[in-house]
């Protein structure tokens, strides 16, 4: 059967975590999970649900999903996922410490308009970022390539965090809670690698050098 | 309570967007308090043709699921005071908002503006469905080809079924010199076909790629010919009567030079 990849069940302490496959549609995934869960009916029943990963639902279908869960099968959503934080006013424990050492993500492909990863950690990606393509990591983005998207580095609130990317172009540059952008009519179009990163409440880009390091 | 005109077309590329941020500038630039929304949820463009790509923080689906306040997700645009923008989302797709909802968040906006435009997407799902929700009055751009006038009369037809009756006709990118040799329909066969009232007619204008690309709407500049006419079909929408501009004598200009120059 091609469908038993879709939907993974994981065990943790917490309980269990439904991972849907990114690639597949809504549409489907609620099918097979269903048609998953209709199969071991009396194994689910009174089941905590940790948590749903991997394809990112609208909170339409999440609802949905979750209004599943709870009543058609008789499990027990323990606690409701949510989408990574916009704005950071999280408390300081619960920020990604892992700025030298921690998980890291590779994309690596070119990220084009109405792409979004979103990673509770570091970012490397091997290629461009478009304009309309968007990161937001919990720790650096590194990008191998030209960032002429949105990046936002440090995005539950560690302003320590850095992009630096081959071509830094973005359209918007977000460190911590720090927003810039870029200026309207700019002609500035360095041919070398920068970063940016806080420095006095701002962010600052500078040409990536080594020898200076 | 202000106005929510949707601009639409049924067909893509006939220039909804450019008439939108054109028709919002030339409001704006006459006094009015405008808010222009994007409802192409996915394929945004109308922020890059007003050039504020690069201050979008929230958006209209972030306002809709209340992950901000409506007026966090207003862009204040950086030439034109009085006109907002509310841009589409990106990275999600046109099932990420409901009618319902969609009549809602036009309902707050009128509220606060004069006049909100809302720029709907190509086609007849559920893009356009959610962009004709929270309308009063609707404007169908077309252009002078076959193709497209089709696609605007199924639109028509779709909003009357919506009930959304008499909306208004802008013929867009019209070269009177094609018309005049018969190359191009003219305007009487549209207007005919279509059978609804003509708002304005938009010249086919280079001027237009050069501010799209600038991030400028044409409307601000004087000597373009379509900035005139999108500001004169502003002037329409407030309920002046401002005649159609006659693009003959424009063209006879040049035919005047041509000739003073031999060519003809």
């Amino acid at each position: 059967m091609t469908l038993n990849n879709n939907i993974e069940f994981k065990g943790t302490k917490d309980g269990l975590i439904i991972h849907l496959n990114e690639s597949c549609e809504y549409e489907k995934l609620k099918e097979q999970l269903i048609e998953k869960l209709e199969h071991a009916k009396n194994f689910f029943i009174g089941a905590q649900i940790a948590r749903i990963e991997g394809k990112s639902l609208t909170s339409n279908e999440e609802s949905e999903i979750i209004d599943l869960i709870n009543n058609r099968f008789g499990m027990i959503m323990v606690e409701r996922t949510e989408p990574l934080e916009k704005t950071t006013a999280c408390s300081t424990k619960e920020v990604f410490m892992g700025l030298d050492e921690g998980v890291t993500r590779f994309v690596k492909s070119t990220l084009r308009s109405g792409k979004k990863i979103e990673f509770k950690g570091n970012v490397v990606v091997m290629g461009d970022v478009n304009p309309g393509a968007e990161i937001v990591a919990y720790g650096n983005i590194v990008i191998m390539g030209a960032l002429r998207g949105i990046a936002h580095a440090g995005a539950n609130g560690n302003s320590n965090a850095f992009v630096s990317a081959l071509r830094l172009q973005p359209t918007q540059l977000r460190i911590g809670k720090f927003i810039a952008r870029a200026p309207d009519n700019s002609s500035y179009n360095p041919k070398y690698p920068e970063i940016a990163f806080i420095r006095d409440e701002m962010i600052l880009i500078e040409p990536y050098l080594t020898k200076n390091r | 309570m202000g106005e929510v005109i949707v601009i639409t077309s049924g067909k893509g590329g006939v220039g909804k967007t450019t008439t939108t941020a054109n028709i919002g500038a030339s409001l704006a630039m006459l006094g009015k308090k405008v808010a222009v929304l994007d409802a192409d949820i996915g394929l945004r463009n109308l922020d890059v043709v007003l050039g504020l790509e690069n201050r979008i923080v929230y958006d209209l689906v972030d306002v809709v699921e209340g992950v901000c306040r409506l007026k966090q997700g207003l862009i204040r645009d950086k030439r034109f005071e009085g006109l907002y923008l509310l841009p589409a989302a990106q990275t999600k797709d046109k099932s990420a908002v409901t009618p319902k909802q969609m009549q809602d968040l036009c309902k707050e906006l009128k509220k606060i503006y004069d006049y909100v435009l809302v720029d709907c997407p190509a086609g007849i799902e559920q893009g356009f469905k959610n962009a004709i929700a929270g309308a009063d009055r609707a404007i169908v751009v077309t252009t002078p080809e076959i193709s497209a006038v089709r696609d605007a009369d199924r639109i028509v037809g779709l909003l009357e079924a919506a009930e959304l009756n008499s909306p208004m006709l802008i013929i867009n990118r019209i070269r009177i010199q094609m018309v005049k040799k018969g190359d191009m329909m003219n305007i009487e066969d549209m207007t005919d076909i279509l059978a609804i009232d003509l708002l304005g007619v938009v010249p086919d204008d280079e001027y237009i790629v050069i501010s799209t690309n600038k991030g400028e709407p044409a409307a601000r500049d004087e000597k373009s010919l379509a900035g005139q006419a999108f500001r004169n079909i502003a002037k329409r929408i407030m309920g002046e009567n401002v005649p159609i501009m006659d693009l003959d004598i424009q063209e006879g200009f040049m035919v005047k030079i041509a000739k003073l120059f031999g060519l003809k």
